[in-house]
C-alpha cells in the first residue's frame, strides 16, 4: 500500500484542484452547499472512474514498460512536479505530468510507444479546441431551446440552479472516466494492481481530494467563471464535462481545466467578447511542454538518485 | 415536478404578488383621496383617505422588507436577487410620491384653483393610468403572461403626454393673477404630481432591460 502513496497523494491534489472546475461555479455563486457538491463530487467521479476509466488506464500503461519500482518513480515524479508547479504558480496539468514522468521512464527503458505518445499529444492540442467547439454548438442550441420557453426570473433560476448540479454531476463524472488513469495507470503498468483495483483506488484518492481539500480552490475558481451568466456557465461545465467524457472514451486523459478555457473562449465568441486573456492561453503552450519536461526531468532524476550506491573506501 | 426544491422562490413570488396586489390598493386610496379633495377640498373625508394611503404605502415598505429579508436567504443567484431588490426599490418610489403629494396638499393647506382644476384631474388620471399600466407590466414580467415591450411603449407614450400637460399647467399657472406665492406652491405641486408618471417610465425601462438581460 505504503508504494502506492505517490499515485493516491497524485489522486488527492488533482481532486482537490480540479473540482473547481464542474461545481466551483454552483459553490462559489451559492446556488449550492460546498458539502453537497463535494459529496456529489465524489461520488460522480467514483463512479465515472469505475465503469468508464479503464480505457485511458490502458493507454498510460501501454507507453512503455515498468519495473515496480519505476511506477512509483513515475508517480512520485509527477507529484513532485504538480507540487512544484503548484508552488510556483505555474500552470499545470496532471494529465501532462504523468505522460511527462512516464516519457522519463521510458526513455530509461529505451522503449516508447510512439503511436500512443503522438495520439496523447493530439489529444491534448485537442482539448481546448474540442471546449471552445463544443461550447459554441450547445449555446447555439441550447440558448433557442431556453429562449423558446418563455420561463420569468424564477423558473429560468431555478433550471439554471438544477441545470448547473446535472452539469457539474455529469463532469464529475468525466472527470473521473478520464482522469483515473493519471493516478494508478504506472502501477497497472508494473502489475501490482488490476485495472479495476486500479479505477477503484483513484476514484477513490480523488475523491478525498474532493472531499478534504478543494472548498478553497472552488471558491477562487468558480468566482472567475461565475462572472459568466449562469447559462454561460451552465455552457462551460456542460462543454468541459462532454469534451472530457469524449477523451475518455477515446481512452487519454486530458486537463480538465484547459477543456474550461477552451470552453469559456467559445461562449466568448459567441457572446462577442474577448473572455480568455493571451496570457491564459500562452499559459497552455507552456503547461504542454514545460509540465511534460519537468515531469522527465524528475523521473530521470530519481531514478538515477535509487541507483546510487554507496562504496565504501578501502 | 421539482416545485418542493424551490419552495423559498414560490413564497418570493408569492410575497411580490401580495406587493403589487397592495400597490394597487395604496393607488386606489390615492386616487380616492385626490377626488375626494378636488371634489371637497381638505376636510375629515379626504384627511381620512390621506392616512389610509400612508397606511397602504407603509405596509408596502413591510412587504418589501419582508422580500429582501427572504431573498437574502439565498433564494435566487445573487445577479438575480439585485436585478429584483433594486426593481422593487424603485417601483416603491410611486407609493412614496402618491404620499408626498398628499402630505404636501394636506401640509400646506394648497387650493387648486377652480380654472385649473380640470388640467389638474386630467394629469392626475394619465399619471394614474401609467402606474396601472407599470403594475401590469411587472406582473406580466414576473409571469410572462404578456409581451413587455408593448407596454413599455404604451407607458413610454402616456409619461411624455404628462410631461406635455405638467408644462401646459404651469405654463397656465404662472399667466393667472394669483398670489406669486401660491403660483410656486401650486408649480411644485404639478411637479410633484408629474413625477408619478416619471417613476413609472423608470420602473417600465428598469423591467424591460432586467428582461432583455435574462434573454439568453
Amino acid at each position: 500500500m505504503t508504494s502506492l502513496l505517490g499515485g493516491i497523494f497524485l489522486g488527492w491534489s488533482l481532486g482537490a484542484n480540479d473540482a473547481a472546475n464542474v461545481f466551483g461555479t454552483a459553490v462559489s455563486s451559492r446556488m449550492l452547499k460546498f458539502w453537497t457538491a463535494a459529496i456529489l463530487g465524489a461520488s460522480f467521479v467514483l463512479v465515472g472512474a469505475l465503469l468508464e476509466g479503464q480505457s485511458g488506464i490502458e493507454t498510460l500503461r501501454g507507453l512503455t514498460s515498468f519495473t515496480y519500482d519505476q511506477a512509483i518513480i513515475a508517480s512520485i515524479a509527477a507529484a513532485c512536479t504538480v507540487t512544484l508547479m503548484t508552488l510556483l504558480g505555474l500552470p499545470v496539468s496532471t494529465s501532462q505530468a504523468v505522460v511527462g514522468a512516464i516519457l522519463g521512464v521510458g526513455l530509461l527503458n529505451r522503449q516508447l510507444n510512439f503511436a500512443g505518445l503522438g495520439k496523447v499529444v493530439v489529444c491534448w492540442i485537442g482539448t481546448p479546441v474540442g471546449g471552445t467547439v463544443l461550447a459554441v454548438i450547445i449555446y447555439k442550441l441550447l440558448a433557442a431551446i431556453v429562449n423558446r420557453m418563455n420561463l420569468n426570473i424564477f423558473q429560468s433560476d431555478s433550471l439554471a440552479r438544477l441545470s448547473l448540479i446535472t452539469a457539474g454531476s455529469y463532469g464529475a463524472y468525466a472527470l473521473g472516466a478520464n482522469n483515473v488513469a493519471n493516478v494508478t495507470a504506472v502501477f497497472v503498468g508494473a502489475g501490482m494492481l488490476s485495472v479495476s483495483a486500479a479505477a477503484l483506488i483513484g476514484g477513490l484518492s480523488i475523491g478525498l481530494g474532493i472531499l478534504t481539500f478543494s472548498k478553497r480552490v472552488m471558491e477562487t475558481v468558480g468566482k472567475k467563471l461565475v462572472r459568466l451568466d449562469p447559462f454561460s456557465a451552465f455552457v462551460v461545465v456542460l462543454a468541459q464535462g462532454v469534451t472530457v467524457h469524449i477523451y475518455a472514451l477515446v481512452g487519454v486523459p486530458v486537463s480538465t481545466s484547459q477543456a474550461v478555457i477552451g470552453a469559456v473562449l467559445g461562449v466568448g465568441i459567441i457572446k462577442g467578447v474577448n473572455t480568455i486573456q493571451r496570457r491564459t492561453l500562452v499559459s497552455i503552450f507552456l503547461a504542454w511542454f514545460v509540465t511534460p519536461l519537468i515531469a522527465s526531468i524528475f523521473a530521470l532524476a530519481l531514478d538515477f538518485v535509487t541507483h546510487l550506491h554507496y562504496i565504501p573506501s578501502h | 415536478m421539482f416545485k418542493f426544491l424551490f419552495k423559498k422562490e414560490q413564497q418570493v413570488q408569492q410575497l411580490i404578488s401580495k406587493y403589487l396586489e397592495n400597490l394597487r390598493m395604496t393607488q386606489e386610496h390615492f386616487e380616492k383621496a385626490m377626488d375626494c379633495y378636488f371634489d371637497f377640498g381638505l376636510g375629515e373625508n379626504c384627511d381620512f383617505l390621506i392616512q389610509q394611503t400612508h397606511k397602504f404605502e407603509s405596509r408596502a415598505d413591510d412587504i418589501r422588507h419582508e422580500i429582501i429579508e427572504m431573498m437574502y436567504s439565498k433564494v435566487l443567484i445573487p445577479e438575480s436577487r439585485g436585478d429584483i431588490l433594486r426593481l422593487l426599490e424603485s417601483i416603491d418610489l410611486i407609493p412614496t410620491h402618491f404620499e408626498t403629494v398628499l402630505f404636501m396638499i394636506q401640509g400646506q393647506s394648497l387650493k387648486v384653483p377652480d380654472f385649473i382644476t380640470p388640467e389638474f384631474r386630467e394629469l392626475l388620471r394619465v399619471s394614474l393610468e401609467c402606474c396601472d399600466l407599470v403594475i401590469r407590466q411587472v406582473e406580466a414580467y414576473f409571469k410572462k403572461t404578456e409581451d413587455i415591450k408593448a407596454l413599455v411603449h404604451t407607458i413610454d407614450s402616456h409619461e411624455s403626454r404628462c410631461d406635455h400637460m405638467e408644462r401646459e399647467i404651469v405654463r397656465n399657472i404662472f399667466d393667472s393673477h394669483l398670489d406669486p406665492f401660491e403660483k410656486i406652491q401650486l408649480k411644485e405641486l404639478v411637479i410633484q404630481m408629474g413625477e408619478i408618471s416619471d417613476q413609472a417610465d423608470r420602473v417600465s425601462r428598469s423591467v424591460h432591460i432586467i428582461n432583455i438581460k435574462h434573454r439568453v
